[in-house]
């Protein structure tokens, strides 16, 4: 299986207003080797409200859904162009022009679905970032980190590194995201088992 | 990584047939003031001898297993104290139990260890736990009597004093925080050779901790201050 597809969690919303069909479709994903996140709703009046912001990567609906609102379906498209539609059909229906990226049918086997779904992803412009688990930290986080070790604010980072506090902000951000630290102390510690600081200067 | 319960839970259940499913309800039960030898006791007979509604307790018991409160859920003043008492009694294990038995394993590691990292995970942890009482301390002398003198009804309660509910949900820091810390350096970073017994059980120690701290706030966040709420816009 490609590798993307277990790293980089994928967010999935299913359109479905039938509870039995949407749980079982959860329960096929679930047990797959997708890494995803599952959300539901039932109408894409629901859809619209819930992800205008924020889009999921995949959306799976129910193909009656689109029934008649192909503009709707539209404008999810120009809303969030990099979205997938899979279409998710009752029994084997020749496919919507053009408004899915995929199909398949509830008789369909398990396998085949999942297998409809991950091919997908190749096709995903984002998929082939490699999300890297790394979580060694660059020269400048490092930079920052000493600073903030140090006692320093993010004002102070910013002038002596000569970069704008937003800036900082960000790298602490992602300091904490990789070392899983958020505390200033338990950075210190951090810091020092990473002989990125002596310990003489905290004694 | 807290429990999810495959099922609903009813008070028909017996009480010894949910700790087979999730063993860390017996921190509920103490917090409730429950003994442990529950024998066949369904949760509704338990409820009975405990004077404890069956609603109430149901609530709780879903949250330790993963499922919050309903919203539109609505539990009575005499609740609402129970789940004060309850919280009281989870300071006590927090203040008395929990934490200093951590705070031993981490001088036992120290002790066991000499690099001076591990003469830092001490002080961090004693800094931690310093914080920790001011916070509990402050619930306990605080929050916890507004609650209290809202709830029974004196007068006025929440007219005549500057405290509110709404304060006391931005009050109410998250001391989980720092105990994510450090689960993560012992997980993660730190380098500490052998003494297995010793880690494992500082580790078991953090996350049994770590899960109750986090249904304690569920139980603060969505029963206490919507009750208390509620009862101010009265």
């Amino acid at each position: 299986m490609n590798k993307t597809l277990q790293q980089t969690q994928q967010h999935i919303v299913i359109l479905e207003a039938s509870k039995i069909i949407s749980e079982g479709l959860y329960g096929v994903l679930f047990h797959s080797e997708i890494n995803c996140k599952i959300d539901y709703c039932d109408t894409l009046d629901d859809f619209f409200e819930l992800f205008e912001t924020k889009a999921p990567h995949i959306l799976i609906a129910n193909s009656m859904q689109f029934l008649n609102r192909e503009k709707e379906v539209k404008k999810i498209r120009k809303i969030h162009p990099n979205i997938l539609i899979v279409g998710m059909d009752c029994m084997h229906m020749p496919k919507t022009n053009g408004l899915f990226d995929a199909s398949f049918s509830l008789y369909d086997p398990e396998e085949q679905i999942i297998q409809t779904i991950s091919k997908l992803f190749e096709k995903q412009p984002f998929a082939h970032q490699t999300k890297t688990d790394d979580e060694s930290l660059s020269e400048r986080e490092i930079e920052v980190l000493t600073g903030i070790v140090n006692g320093f604010s993010n004002k102070e980072i910013a002038e002596s590194l000569n970069i704008s506090v937003h800036t900082v902000v960000t790298h602490r951000k992602n300091i904490t995201a990789k070392t899983g630290i958020r505390s200033q102390s338990g950075l210190t510690i951090y810091a020092i088992s990473k002989e990125i600081i002596s310990i003489d200067d905290f004694s | 990584m807290y429990y999810h319960s495959k099922y609903r839970i009813n008070s028909e259940m017996k009480m010894i047939h949910l700790l087979e499913e999730n063993h860390l309800l017996l921190l509920m039960l103490q917090h409730f003031e429950i003994d442990f030898r529950v024998g066949d006791l369904t949760i509704a007979q338990l409820c009975r001898e405990y004077d404890i509604s069956e609603n109430l307790f149901i609530g709780i018991t879903n949250l330790y297993s993963g499922v919050r409160v309903a919203n539109n859920t609505s539990f009575s003043k005499k609740d609402l104290l129970r789940v004060i008492n309850f919280l009281k009694n989870s300071h006590t294990y927090y203040r008395s139990d929990k934490y200093p038995q951590i705070r031993n394993f981490v001088f036992q590691l120290k002790q066991n260890h000499p690099d001076k990292e591990l003469k830092l995970l001490e002080q961090f942890f004693d800094e931690y736990f310093a914080e920790v009482l001011e916070h509990l301390n402050y619930e306990d002398t605080i929050a916890f009597p507004y609650f209290i003198a809202l709830l029974e009804n004196k007068e006025n309660t929440a007219a005549s004093t500057n405290y509110s509910s709404d304060e006391y949900s931005e009050h109410h820091t998250d001391i989980e925080l720092k105990l994510k810390d450090l689960k993560n350096l012992l997980l993660k970073h730190l380098k500490i050779s052998d003494d297995w017994m010793l880690r494992r059980q500082l580790l078991f120690a953090l996350y049994e901790l770590e899960y109750d701290l986090y249904i304690h706030s569920l139980i603060e966040e969505t029963i206490l201050i919507p009750a208390g709420i509620g009862i101010e816009n009265e």
